[in-house]
């Protein structure tokens, strides 16, 4: 367990959750307890006696998320309700205790899978690996800076419902969306698909997962990504790593013929139909948060309904194959424009030749997007 | 209603003095057993010595709080008692609509004693009891018995020939096609001389907050929706529980041979695909359930263990014969997992194999009792002890293994050790984590973390199968999801640690239980050949004989945090606190 202690410790602060290794206080308990830390804080111990779980991590996320956490705290106090398709599916709300007191902590934890501590950070756990903490972490850090800068646009925008912003509040915020511009993305091998190897295709998901993640177009282990050799597609795991895949991924058949696929993704219908209606050799689907902000600014999307962010088209739907499930809405706005934002979700590219020109719009995407973000307001500024 | 309100309601029977009884059982016992396996064990726990056989050991048939709710895929519940195959505790989880109809009868609970002089149906009706007999002999094709019994909306569960032929592990079947199978406690029934428990009802029954509980519904179909292994392409909801033929052999974890190989290169002959391609089977459901994982075509298809045992369990690529097979297991009422490892172990002792039409006989004579059958029906552990090969028999206490090889799942390894019924995949079911990767992927070949997660796991599926909700749920919601729904429907302040405290309560009660029957460490062990003997390898996957050392380890460990002794008994400590449990 140890092993998990300082994998997702690293994980933490490679994807920029964290500042440093002080910043976090990792736990995995077996028989006994391993740690980061040198001994194990009384109020961990009084944690793992409160709660029936394996796993507990304690962690401040880097200072300017943790600036937007507190705002957001600040104005939802008790308790905050994402609004993203992620965070709605998966960990429905995020209770706020103001101490790291293990009695209210652990009561928090006894509801979700993680909480805000107002004076130390979030505080999540497991009941199967660190791993679970870890994405709890992570998804909670995604949650909270898509809803803090979404309702920050529509105040911008005085949308109906928006409370109205001071302006040194907008400047605060323009300042921290300077601070969270997208990361500069290094381009892959261009390895050529269709792939000539099962091995060949292996190594361009390897290389283009690593670089989704290492330009920040996905958080945690969402997202996911595949390829296309005739009557097989190669597809990453259900909740796999995207910068991890190897071993991962999964070899399915365009016209279902295997059942060993029912470890792949969620979305594999929807890639299976994608390919089917483009004729395209890869997709790419991440979670950049400033795509997945502006397709959340102004009304929500009805089911159905198609709007555009320049000339990418957003259309809803749920996670999955449900009956309003984006399998349904998200492949007819691919066979058109190889690329759609499914709202409060992320972004799909698929293209053809390699993973690269897939990669390259997922990232101009979500520079348009953070432009359009700033544009909105710093209309609100001057306005 | 409030919070207060919400009781177990229980009816008592005795079907050799033919009285019943109601009782409420108190708020503390409803909110620390929480019903269905909970209960079950606590009402066990009174006298747990009994032999399984005797006239007083209780049959208990036990819904959940979610029973009836919005909640989905909660129309299950838990029928209990101790098992003449394993001598230990015994609880199985049932679908069909028995569940829902005791609770239109206004019953959450129907605890049998006594054994009636000649053989009854026992009748309720709206909570009216009464005692019929049956016009057909009692070896009649269960398929009869339920025309005979099944007028209306209501539900029956009987027992067929095999019970009453004594075989050691007849199972109850419900509705026809829903087998409480494992563990014999179809031969519990017919030692009271019952052949059917057929239950009407017409009541309604409150909900605490609807708006609640739809919330929470609203919650786990997201969930549902967004789960490949329920909702996917080739997900339960699509193939039924057929879809894990692919994947277990993929793996290479497919039992082959009695568990000599773990891979049979035949195996698509009965996988999900040929299945579709053959039959286009229709799907259904039990009450309330989305998933719908039950699949019929001309006869019953089989479930993934069932197609795996009767198929690569036996060399046997002949798909008619297991549906056959699993045909006949259900009309004469018998665990087909217990059943096709039976038939396996002896084949491997006489150095034969026991395909097609040969399998299907062998089937046949268990319930008959005729030629080899006489063996047969006393399952493999008997059958291996009394013909000179006790190491042939694949269980643990005397329960067989399932069809996932713990070669293949180390988590899967320990668990089958742990249960309190025996090999049994269901009770912490590792397979989630460490083959589907439900909720986060494990590393399927350690045992690093493992003796917590299984003990956590435990205390989860307790949980689950005490609130009457189905495992596949499990395979995209949670217990977070199920504890907001088991508070909405009973108003009991309860969330999902709280739910996993009960589930610890009863998996220790049970072990308890077990302990006071005279299992002990010396029990907690799987077979030999698990230590000695490599599984079958594949690409990139070496199978290699389980680490006996580190089982040990893993096992002393799991032992520490379950509040054990080093002998796998529990503390004193732990013993007084159960106790205290059993009387609030």
């Amino acid at each position: 367990m140890q092993a998990q202690v300082d994998k997702y410790l690293a994980k933490l602060i490679r994807h920029g959750l964290i500042a440093g290794e002080a910043d976090a206080a990792l736990f995995g308990l077996d028989d006994v307890i391993f740690t980061n830390r040198d001994s194990v804080p009384a109020e961990a111990s009084e944690l793992f006696s409160l709660l029936n779980i394996n796993s507990l991590l304690i962690a401040r996320p880097e200072p300017m998320l943790w600036s937007i956490i507190g705002q957001l705290a600040d104005g939802n106090p008790g308790l905050i309700r994402p609004r993203d398709c992620e965070s709605l599916t998966f960990i429905h709300d995020i209770p706020v205790v103001p101490s790291l007191d293990p009695g209210p902590v652990a009561r928090a934890l006894s509801r979700r899978k993680g909480c805000i501590v107002r004076d130390t950070g979030i505080v999540t756990t497991g009941t199967v690996s660190l791993e679970q903490a870890f994405i709890s972490m992570s998804s909670i850090c995604f949650a909270t800076f898509v809803k803090f800068f979404t309702g920050a646009l529509n105040a911008a925008a005085g949308h109906s419902g928006a409370a109205p912003v001071d302006p040194a509040k907008r400047s605060a915020c323009l300042e921290l969306l300077e601070r969270s511009a997208p990361r500069a993305f290094v381009e892959p091998l261009p390895r050529r698909l269709p792939a000539a190897t099962e091995d060949e295709a292996v190594r361009a998901m390897d290389e283009a997962g690593r670089s989704v993640v290492e330009a920040g177009l996905v958080d945690s282990f969402f997202g996911n990504i595949s390829c296309r050799d005739a009557e097989v597609v190669y597809i990453s795991q259900t909740g796999s790593s995207l910068d991890e895949l190897p071993g991962y991924i999964d070899r399915a058949f365009m016209d279902g013929s295997s059942t060993c696929e029912i470890t792949s993704s969620s979305e594999l219908m929807a890639h299976v139909r994608t390919y089917e209606l483009t004729g395209d050799d890869a997709i790419v689907h991440g979670h950049p948060r400033f795509s997945v902000i502006m397709s959340m600014f102004g009304e929500p999307l009805e089911f159905g309904r198609t709007r555009f962010i320049g000339d990418v088209p957003v259309v809803a739907g749920e996670v999955g194959a449900g009956s309003r499930g984006l399998l349904h809405t998200l492949p007819p706005a691919m066979e058109d424009h190889h690329c759609a934002i499914v709202a409060g979700h992320g972004t799909f590219t698929s293209c053809t030749g390699s993973f690269a020109p897939a990669l390259r719009r997922l990232s101009s995407i979500e520079l348009m997007c953070y432009r359009a973000c700033r544009d909105v307001l710093e209309a609100g500024k001057t306005g | 209603m409030n919070a207060y309100d919400y009781r177990i309601r229980a009816l008592f029977v005795d079907v050799r003095s033919r009285e019943a009884e109601f009782r409420e059982l108190s708020p503390g016992l409803s909110g620390t057993f929480l019903g269905g396996r909970g209960i079950g064990a606590l009402l066990l726990s009174d006298n747990p010595i009994l032999d399984p056989l005797h006239e007083q050991a209780p049959l208990v048939f036990s819904t959940g709080a979610l029973t009836g709710s919005r909640i989905p895929s909660s129309g299950r519940m838990a029928i209990s008692g101790f098992s003449p195959l394993t001598g230990t505790v015994c609880s199985t989880s049932v679908g069909g609509r028995l569940a829902l109809s005791m609770k239109r009868s206004g019953i959450d609970l129907l605890c049998i004693t006594g054994r009636a002089v000649h053989p009854v149906v026992v009748a309720i009706d709206d909570g009216i009891v009464s005692f019929e007999t049956l016009s057909l002999p009692l070896d009649a094709p269960l398929s009869r018995v339920f025309g005979e019994l099944r007028t209306g909306p209501g539900s029956v569960a009987a027992v067929g020939k095999a019970a009453f032929g004594e075989c050691r592990y007849a199972a109850i079947m419900v509705d026809g096609v829903f087998s409480s199978g494992r563990g014999g406690l179809g031969t519990v029934m017919a030692s009271k001389n019952i052949r059917a428990v057929t239950v009407r009802g017409s009541g309604t029954f409150p909900v605490h907050d609807r708006q609640a509980e739809e919330d929470a519904r609203r919650d786990i179909i997201r969930l549902f929706d967004a789960s490949p292994a329920i909702t996917g392409r080739p997900g339960l909801k699509h193939f039924g529980t057929a879809a894990l033929v692919d994947l277990m052999a993929s793996r290479r974890m497919m039992p082959t041979a009695n568990f000599r190989r773990t891979y049979f290169e035949e195996y698509r002959a009965f996988s999900a695909g040929a299945i579709h391609r053959r039959f286009s089977p229709k799907h259904h459901a039990c009450p309330g359930c989305p998933i719908a994982c039950k699949q019929k075509a001309h006869s019953e298809i089989p479930e993934f263990e069932t197609l795996s045992h009767f198929g690569a369990l036996n060399e046997n690529a002949d798909l008619d014969a297991v549906i056959e097979a699993n045909r006949i297991c259900n009309e004469d009422g018998v665990d087909t997992i217990t059943a096709a490892s039976t038939i396996a172990c002896l084949a491997e002792i006489r150095g034969e194999c026991y395909t097609g039409a040969r399998l299907v006989d062998m089937v046949r004579r268990i319930a008959d009792s005729s030629g080899d059958g006489e063996l047969l029906k006393l399952g493999s552990a008997v059958l291996a002890r009394e013909l000179g090969a006790p190491g042939k028999s694949m269980s643990v206490k005397s329960l067989e293994l399932p069809a996932y090889d713990p070669r293949g799942a180390y988590g899967m390894a320990l668990a089958y050790c742990t249960s309190t019924r025996g090999g049994c995949h269901l009770r912490a079911y590792p397979i989630s984590h460490e083959i589907l990767r439900k909720p986060v992927a494990t590393d399927r070949f350690s045992f690093s973390g493992k003796a917590r997660i299984i003990k956590i796991s435990e205390d989860l599926n307790a949980a689950i199968d005490s609130i009457g909700a189905c495992k596949f749920a499990f395979f995209g919601a949670s217990l977070e999801e199920y504890a907001r729904g088991f508070a909405a429907v009973t108003g009991l302040q309860i969330d999902h640690q709280d739910l996993l405290a009960a589930g610890d309560t009863i998996s220790a009660l049970e072990r308890h239980i077990n302990c006071l029957r005279g299992f002990t460490r010396k029990d907690d062990v799987l077979p030999l050949r698990f230590f000695t003997e490599p599984g079958t390898p594949g690409p990139g996957i070496e199978v290699p004989p389980i680490d006996r050392a580190a089982f040990d380890e893993a096992l002393d460990r799991y032992y520490r945090i379950r509040g054990c002794t080093k002998d796998g008994t529990l503390t004193l400590k732990r013993r007084e606190e159960i106790e205290q449990c059993r009387h609030r």
